[in-house]
């Protein structure tokens, strides 16, 4: 997979995060896996559909997730419900919004899914026929991963 | 001079009337704190568009305004704005779109909404987008 699909959406994860947050935010070494990946307790994850298709996957785990619901809700959320699960949906539309305006002035052209939402324990991903880059963002509220397994068709 | 009147203030003591439709109750409280705090009347909500249709056939011609997000379930937000515009071609609608949506927004302006707001919703950008309808 070519690493400058992937830019866009980390570019973007940091710059939403940042002005929406207002925390510290720092950006880890990318990786590259083949195989199944586990993923953490919330996950974000939107379709791409065109030129360049595949998915992208936002993941955290619920404390951090409780704690960027709140934040944007300028209000404590203890239960990720349905507010909850509303406020990191709109988060993904930002993130995947800035990044794919990015990726059309590149020039590709493609429709987005809705963001869905996952919640569980011990979740596990796998891409069989395109390999997943992850890259890891850092914040003062948790990790969260962004896992991109995107392909030109 | 007093202080300046709420934008959403008719002039009269009487508040602009606001149906927000919109499928997520994230924004949803968003744009309803916002319009609240200059003194908007948010009247309904709908989190559909099927629902929002109704909702503005229900409330006509006691409504000034609507909110009208762009991607929706069951029926999207063109097809809302095709058929309240249908209804009552002076609906005074505005979209609100994620970043990525500019064709969908092109349609919409075409189709009749007055003006459309791009999230993430920042209050300046909301009210001032609002206003300039309402004023119009």
């Amino acid at each position: 997979m070519r690493v400058e699909y992937i830019n866009p959406f980390v570019e973007s994860s940091v710059s939403v995060m940042r002005e929406i947050l207002g925390i510290e935010v720092k950006r880890e070494q990318i990786s590259l896996k083949s195989k199944a990946v586990p993923i953490l307790d919330v996950a974000v994850i939107v379709g791409l559909v065109g030129q360049v298709e595949g998915r992208v996957l936002f993941d955290m785990k619920m404390e951090t997730a409780l704690k960027i619901v709140s934040k944007m809700n300028e209000e404590e959320l203890t239960q990720f419900d349905e507010l909850a699960k509303a406020t990191i949906t709109e988060l993904g539309n930002m993130i995947t919004g800035r990044a794919v305006t990015k990726l059309s002035e590149m020039g590709y052209r493609f429709d987005v899914t809705p963001p869905a939402i996952f919640s569980g324990h011990n979740m596990e991903i796998s891409d069989v026929e395109i390999e997943a880059l992850i890259v890891p963002i850092e914040t003062s509220y948790g990790r969260v991963e962004i896992n991109v397994a995107l392909r030109e068709k | 001079m007093g202080e300046k009147m709420p934008i959403g203030d008719k002039g009269d003591g009487a508040s602009f009337r606001v149906l927000i439709i919109d499928d997520s109750v994230f924004v949803v409280k968003q744009l309803t704190q916002i319009l609240q705090s200059e003194k908007f009347d948010v009247i309904d909500t709908a989190n559909d568009g099927e629902q929002g249709v109704e909702k503005y056939k229900e409330l006509h011609p006691n409504i000034d305004l609507v909110t009208l997000d762009i991607t929706m379930p069951k029926l999207d937000g063109i097809s809302t704005l095709e058929r309240i515009m249908e209804f009552d071609k002076d609906a005074k609608v505005i979209i609100i779109s994620a970043l990525g949506k500019e064709d969908l927004v092109k349609k919409a302006l075409i189709t009749g909404a007055r003006n459309y707001i791009v999230k993430p919703l920042d209050r300046e950008k909301v009210l001032s987008r609002i206003e300039s309808v309402l004023k119009k």
